[in-house]
């Protein structure tokens, strides 16, 4: 058995991750070399602040927890935010490995037993979750050591611990979703818990912000950090009762050459043991049944029968471009994504607002008292600029069609219908999104109607040209071969390219503001941006016209 | 080989209306990395008014030959000419001549059978009247009447086949190109699928297709091609491969495995 699981694990996460591909590419075939350099250098200073945060927060908690005789808080706080955040997404994570993956009709005719294959995707799902969690982690881990000159006991308790406490969240989250499934067949829900998942998450992202807005009064970050630490204090407390594996792990790590520390070690290790037995239990009990009920088709009610006798007859063009919104706009993995940016920043703006600190509202610096209209319109123009790119939707267009890009390819369509009705399908996307933004913070902040039209105008241009090079970006090189829609926008290279090409754009013209406010000169900025958008514009389609032809007979 | 001076030909006695529905001439194609042409020169004519039954073992070419007369792929040489119309010049009209299905119809799951067969119908043109009986006709044929309201990804293979065919029908096409069309049909679908085939035929079209099963195109062909890797071995009536080969009297299905165990080669 251990063997199989072994193999398949292997197999499961070589799929996931495109290890062979890369390889062959890579090693190989020495070919796209600056894929992973470009992804390295795009991602190094999200994660280098990431880690730099862990380690100042452990030297914070650290000094604070000494003070009242608990100097181990940042681990108890470290091990109990990554194994609830683990226990909380894991369960999408898990749910979604588990039961909505396609290679579940593959796997299921092999003579492997139910818990086999439970286990090999939970290695999946974990393996990706000790990657984040290494982010916090490793930092911290290796900060307290550092400061509590922990010695060899310390880092075999640290080890044990950063392995085994995501199984227990994980398990945990995957035994509900067993016995989740076996109740409820939730394959039919499978959009609207992707749906709750990412909401989720936006909710406390806006929820964490919301408190902030309401509890710091101060912009010292030491007062902060003292928050923090309170709070924590507590929490920990509390949620510590619930999860206590968080709390073994820090005690085996905090105590760890005590044999409180190696009690506490030998709990984790048992928990972990017992809590894999009973997920193979389950599985083999009663996974199979609640996969089958979800491979089952399901039919739409009557409320989609009367669409059956609307007939609409439109222009082609038109007709693509409703597809294409429509298709993006339904898949939650592609929406999710694509529109988080139109509400997390105008609400994360939006918040201070309804908090208690009025005071430091940064909606008075956005007023007309203080913002010359033309650079608010400027501002709003870059915002549909960032927007073009950040949403993924021009940029990932070809790759969200994957398999079904036979379609269109057997069509009598023109290249200029295909590429113009994605164009088009974007920026309506992209246009009402950035209104949905733009609109409250100009009305909070007494900008008028000017300023948001002629920066919509703007912008609506600007973006265009960006999204058409996007576009052309994602027919040159495709990510048509995927499994889980997600990773046609969420792994691909064309959409980090189009956020941080359109962002570093956006940051060149907000620079050149700047100097125009310096200078006096803003009247300059509506004809900066008209003349930065015809440039993007031309160089855009004198690209389309010269590769596109050749890129689209190619694929 | 296929030349330029070859090309001038055949547009000109397209013109004069001698054209074939599909006519390939010296088509080759070799994928990326392999050692051996997919397809290797091959030359085919498919007359107007025909079905055309297009076999092979597997890996032969069929489906390479299909992607290429559609243009999904493109050929590394030769030329594909479609009811008169150089597929590599005006794609856009050969594409309208064309209703195509492939081996495995991937349809957009998240819009509705209904919302796919709009799609199509305002990519060709198909006026709401037409549409309309259309629709009414082969989705009442296929028992989807009651389904096309809801989204594919809730179909079955058989019916999402079925939402191809129909899709690939809607614009009455001159050329109807069908990649292995009855795996996934239940008895009676494919029984309907045959008559409309010939029914199709009967109007005055064309239909292609390629088939593993061998009684379908014995029954349905006028004509039938042999390829075997990458190369046409056979083409003709029933009758005219039975002759050449001195087999009088054997079936379809002895005549393909003598001619693609030989692996030999077709002499026009």
């Amino acid at each position: 058995m251990k063997s199989r699981v072994w193999s398949l694990y292997r197999a499961l996460l070589n799929v996931n991750y495109g290890w062979s591909a890369a390889k062959y590419y890579y090693l190989r075939k020495k070919q796209r070399i600056w894929e992973p350099i470009v992804i390295g250098v795009s991602i190094a200073p999200a994660a280098g602040f990431v880690v730099w945060l862990a380690w100042t927060m452990t030297e914070q908690l650290y000094a604070g927890g000494l003070s009242f005789g608990q100097p181990h808080l940042p681990l108890v706080t470290g091990t109990l935010a990554t194994a609830v955040l683990s226990l909380f997404f894991g369960f999408f994570y898990v749910l979604s490995a588990f039961y909505f993956s396609n290679d579940l009709p593959v796997l299921l005719p092999l003579p492997l037993g139910s818990g086999e294959i439970l286990l090999a995707k939970l290695g999946v799902v974990l393996t990706g979750q000790y990657l984040l969690n290494a982010f916090v982690l490793v930092p911290m881990g290796i900060r307290y050591g550092m400061l509590a000159e922990a010695g060899l006991g310390y880092a075999v308790s640290a080890l044990l611990s950063f392995l085994i406490l995501p199984v227990i969240s994980l398990v945990i989250a995957g035994v509900l979703a067993v016995l989740l499934m076996r109740l409820v067949n939730l394959s039919r829900y499978k959009d609207q818990l992707t749906w709750i998942g990412g909401i989720g998450l936006l909710v406390l992202v806006f929820a964490f912000t919301f408190w902030l807005q309401n509890n710091v009064q101060s912009d010292d970050p030491m007062v902060l950090m003292e928050l923090l630490m309170n709070q924590a204090d507590g929490l920990i407390r509390e949620v510590g009762k619930i999860f206590p594996p968080s709390v073994w792990a820090a005690q085996a790590m905090a105590y760890a050459n005590q044999a409180l520390g190696w009690l506490n070690l030998l709990y984790l290790i048992l928990a972990g043991a017992v809590s894999l037995a009973v997920l193979y239990f389950l599985g083999e009990k009663v996974f199979l049944q609640g996969v089958l009920a979800g491979l089952e088709g399901t039919r739409g009610g009557s409320r989609r029968k009367q669409a059956s006798r609307d007939l609409e007859v439109r222009n082609a063009f038109w007709t693509l471009v409703s597809t294409e919104r429509k298709l993006f706009l339904r898949d939650p993995n592609f929406a999710l994504n694509g529109l988080v940016g139109y509400v997390l920043f105008p609400v994360m703006a939006l918040l201070p607002v309804f908090g208690k600190n009025l005071g430091n509202n940064p909606f008075d610096l956005l007023s007309l008292d203080q913002l010359h209209p033309l650079l608010a319109a400027g501002g709003v123009a870059l915002f549909f600029l960032v927007m073009s790119g950040l949403s993924l939707i021009p940029s990932t267009t070809f790759s969200r069609e994957g398999r079904y890009l036979w379609i269109m390819r057997s069509l009598p369509l023109s290249l200029g219908q295909v590429i113009g009705s994605r164009v088009a399908a974007a920026q309506l996307i992209n246009t009402a999104g950035c209104l949905l933004g733009v609109l409250p913070i100009a009305y909070i902040s007494g900008w008028g109607v000017l300023p948001v039209i002629l920066g919509a105008i703007l912008g609506v241009l600007l973006a265009s040209g960006a999204a058409l090079l996007l576009t052309l970006l994602d027919l040159s090189r495709p990510m048509l071969d995927w499994v889980n829609p997600i990773k046609a926008v969420k792994s691909n290279f064309n959409g980090i390219v189009g956020a941080f090409g359109t962002f570093g754009l956006a940051f060149l013209l907000g620079a050149l503001f700047y100097f125009n406010w310096q200078t006096e000169t803003l009247w300059l900025i509506p004809l900066e941006l008209l003349l930065a958008a015809a440039l993007l514009t031309a160089l855009a389609v004198l690209l389309v016209r010269r590769w596109a032809p050749a890129l689209w007979a190619r694929l | 080989m296929y030349s330029g001076e070859n090309k001038i030909k055949v547009e000109h006695s397209l013109v004069k209306g001698a054209a074939g529905m599909i006519r390939l001439q010296g088509v080759t194609k070799r994928y990326k990395g392999a050692s051996t042409d997919a397809v290797r020169s091959l030359d085919l004519e498919v007359r107007p008014g025909e079905i055309f039954g297009f076999l092979g073992p597997n890996g032969a070419g069929k489906t390479t030959t299909i992607k290429i007369i559609v243009g999904l792929l493109k050929p590394d040489q030769g030329q594909v000419l479609i009811n008169g119309h150089d597929l590599a010049l005006d794609p856009i009209a050969a594409k309208h001549a064309m209703g195509f299905v492939p081996d495995k119809p991937d349809l957009y799951p998240r819009l509705t059978a209904l919302e796919y067969l709009n799609l199509i119908g305002d990519v060709y043109g198909v006026d709401a009247q037409t549409r309309r009986k259309r629709l009414d006709y082969y989705l009442d044929m296929f028992q989807l009447t009651e389904a096309a309201g809801d989204l594919i990804q809730s179909f079955s293979r058989g019916m999402q086949q079925k939402v191809a065919l129909t899709g690939a029908l809607l614009h009455a096409p001159a050329l109807f190109i069908l990649d292995e069309p009855m795996v996934g049909l239940d008895p009676k679908s494919s029984h309907q699928f045959k008559e409309i085939m010939r029914e199709h035929v009967r109007e005055g079209n064309t239909v292609f297709f390629s088939t593993h099963v061998l009684e379908v195109a014995e029954q349905l062909c006028h004509r039938v091609g042999i390829i075997n890797q990458g190369e046409l071995i056979a083409c003709g009536t029933m009758d005219e491969l039975r002759s050449k080969e001195g087999r009088e009297g054997s079936s379809l299905e002895k005549l393909f495995l003598e001619l693609t165990d030989e692996g030999g080669s077709y002499e026009k």
